[in-house]
């Protein structure tokens, strides 16, 4: 990527307790999560954190519970307090910000959509999805005007009268997220924000915001313990387990080459033919005769049902009209086996 | 011979025992004690207390130096208080006479339909409304009606001001551990004290002729449950919803008014009907310090055994007392209905 990164985590430290300061030293010397809650009793939220966040893009941080998703996440408008480290949003560094600069960013540059809802349970829908500019002072018109078509947006129109707590999950989350849009930012952070939600909510949800998406080109920041999830909606993924990255890239790429038992535990268990896309076991082009054209971004499942099993065929790779690459069915059969197993054979 | 005696040689303090004699004045038990002629000298091994102590040796003070000492500080004391408490308190004063004077002055078929009407929209219930004008109706039968005014006006005074006081302290509490944790002591404190126990530092400093005397007695008794669930109410705001409004750049008072509070306002309700209960108990009790109302009523029968006096009269607090907590509690659910869930 040659364009600046909207959103830059820089050395990013967090140790919650008293003298986080005084202990980070220890961290920075090897000190361990365990380690540092038995000895030093200080917790250990996140370490040496350094991610790019490229606008307009969906990067979706991935852990297991516990492993500091949360706290990173609050980290970017500073909900939580960094012990060390940058974290510069447009090239600026916000822990340099005032109280009302920081006010400011929090008004006009990031807007967030919470797992647990977070809704004002005395306001109505309206007022709730109004909140952000409401905030800011806007006039009557304006809020009713803007908050009314997001909730047209995202799907929720009628319910303008309602209390939150006469919603489902699924309606309240999506108040939550046309907040969010109305806040009108570049950045929209979200934390866990389908994981109260049951499957097929949940994908209704998803899609949803894949469509969004497709026409805003926001700087989504997303958080998941689920990978299925993470994979669906990721352009750039970053792994945290203990509070640190493990892994970060292109989800098809960490898919592909897991660099950590711990990733490829993960990966262990997803439907790859599903996940995965013919861009990622693709060869460069040099044949001739091929089988017919596929496009570059469908998935392997897909192929397979298209050869009917048989991998003895070559199909030629197209991106739009371009020839890009060609796809060879046994490369694709194996790239359905994780390496884990493979290196075991 | 004195007990003690033995024991002040041994020590060798018998010179300065016999120098100073205690001159305070003599209670009148003990003049009593003088005159019958009864010497305490009976009792084997008297606890060595002061009044003890001093029969062997002059030098130690007696217990009732003590409680003149006290005395003497809180008169010495007074004069610099009541020029600071005074002006302070004296709105109070005027609040109470007018309130109690309008309550007065205002004919009975203009303020019952008032009564009636603030019980209905405070409640917007009909039985509530309804029971609140029968209960008035029927104070005035019994030629109650006056002293039941009187009694609730002090009331709407006093619980008007412990809000107006009780609220922002509560809010204060909850913005601050260390505040918190200096005043709840306090309000403990201010709990536990025998109601009693209120008025004697009050009647030193105010004359009984004064309102603000009973005024005061009320509102530090009545304004604990206000401060302190006000300060519950706001601590116990869903932190989530809190988190939110940070992360949407809410000042501190946008955060205040439109979601703490707001949130808050069942307890702070639940606050208020206590400090009204509280007001109601302790404007009873203020009778003894000249405060008019139903407890004078209640203090005659009990002064002059006139049963029937005193019995009407605690009805007639039964009644008022159910009267403002069924209208406050109708309040409260109509509050916690706006969190409509149905
Ligand atoms: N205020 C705090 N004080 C002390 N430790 C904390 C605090 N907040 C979080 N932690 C610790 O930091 C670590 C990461 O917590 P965090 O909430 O970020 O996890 P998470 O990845 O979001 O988990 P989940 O999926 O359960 O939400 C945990 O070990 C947690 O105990
Ligand atoms: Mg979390």
């Amino acid at each position: 990527m040659t364009q600046e990164p909207k959103v830059r985590l820089r050395g990013l430290y967090k140790i919650f307790g008293n003298n986080d300061k005084g202990v980070l030293s220890h961290v920075k010397n090897g000190v361990g999560k365990e380690e540092l809650l038995v000895e030093h009793g200080h917790v250990l939220g996140l370490q040496d954190i350094n991610v790019d966040m490229q606008a307009g893009e969906i990067t979706v941080v991935m852990g297991l519970s516990g492993s500091g998703k949360s706290t990173l996440i609050r980290h970017l408008n500073r909900l939580i307090e960094p012990t060390a480290g940058e974290i510069l949003v447009d090239g600026e560094d916000v822990m340099q910000l005032s109280v009302d600069g920081l006010r400011g960013l929090r008004q006009t540059k990031m807007s967030m959509v919470f797992q647990k809802f977070a809704l004002l349970p005395h306001r109505t829908v309206l007022q709730n999805t109004a909140m952000a500019l409401a905030v800011r002072g806007s006039d009557e018109a304006t809020q009713t005007a803007e908050a009314q078509k997001w909730l047209d947006r995202v799907g929720l129109s009628g319910f303008e009268n309602h209390y939150p707590a006469q919603l489902s999950g699924g309606m309240q989350q999506r108040v939550g997220i046309a907040r969010a849009l109305t806040a009108n930012t570049d950045i929209m952070l979200m934390d866990e924000a389908f994981s109260a939600l049951d499957p097929l909510i949940r994908t209704d949800m998803q899609n949803l915001l894949l469509e969004l998406q497709e026409e805003l080109h926001k700087t989504i920041i997303f958080i998941t313990h689920d990978l299925d999830e993470a994979l669906k909606l990721a352009d750039h993924l970053v792994i945290l387990k203990d509070g640190a990255v493990v892994q970060q890239g292109e989800p098809q790429g960490i898919l592909m080459n897991p660099s950590d038992p711990y990733i490829e535990d993960f990966v262990s268990d997803i439907n790859r033919a599903r996940v995965l896309r013919v861009k990622s076991v693709m060869e460069p082009l040099t044949g001739t005769e091929f089988a017919g054209d596929v496009d570059i971004r469908d998935n392997l499942e897909s192929m397979i049902a298209r050869s009917g099993g048989d991998t003895s065929l070559h199909y030629r790779v197209m991106d739009g009209d371009t020839p890009v690459g060609e796809l060879h069915m046994r490369d694709l059969v194996k790239a359905l086996v994780p390496r884990l197993s493979s290196s075991e054979a | 011979m004195a007990f003690y005696d033995g024991l002040f040689k041994a020590l060798g303090l018998s010179d300065w025992c016999d120098g100073g004699a205690s001159n305070a004045p003599m209670s009148m038990a003990d003049l009593l004690a003088q005159n019958s002629g009864t010497d305490k000298e009976g009792a084997f091994f008297p606890f060595p207390s002061l009044d003890n102590l001093n029969e062997s040796c002059s030098g130690i003070i007696q217990s009732r130096d003590v409680t003149k000492g006290i005395e003497d500080g809180f008169l010495a004391a007074k004069p610099a208080l009541k020029t600071v408490l005074d002006p302070i308190t004296q709105p109070l004063s005027w609040l109470l006479d007018g309130a109690l004077w309008t309550f007065a002055s205002v004919p009975w078929f203009i303020m019952i339909p008032i009564l009636v009407a603030i019980a209905w929209f405070a409640s917007r219930s009909v039985a509530v409304t309804v029971f609140v004008a029968f209960s008035i109706m029927l104070l005035g039968l019994v030629d109650h009606y006056d002293v039941a005014m009187q009694t609730l006006s002090i009331i709407f005074v006093c619980t008007g001001i412990s809000v107006l006081l009780g609220v922002p302290i509560g809010i204060a509490m909850s913005k601050s551990d260390r505040l918190q944790k200096s005043v709840v002591p306090i309000l403990d404190l201010l709990q536990t004290l025998p109601t009693f126990v209120y008025l004697i530092p009050l009647i030193f400093l105010f004359s009984v002729t004064e309102s603000k005397l009973y005024g005061i007695a009320i509102i530090l008794y009545a304004i604990v449950p206000v401060i302190r669930l006000t300060d519950l109410g706001i601590r116990l705001v869903d932190q989530d919803v809190i988190e939110a409004a940070n992360a949407f750049g809410m000042n501190s008072r946008q955060k205040l008014v439109g979601v703490e509070l707001p949130l808050a306002l069942p307890n702070i309700m639940a606050g208020i009907n206590q400090t009204i209960m509280m007001s109601l108990a302790m404007v009873v009790i203020a009778s003894l310090v000249s405060a008019p109302g139903l407890g004078v009523n209640v203090l005659r029968g009990i002064r002059n055994l006139e049963l029937g006096v005193g019995i009407v009269a605690g009805i007639g607090i039964v009644l008022l007392a159910v009267i403002l907590d069924r209208v406050s509690k109708a309040a409260l659910s109509r509050v916690d209905m706006t969190r409509v869930k149905h």
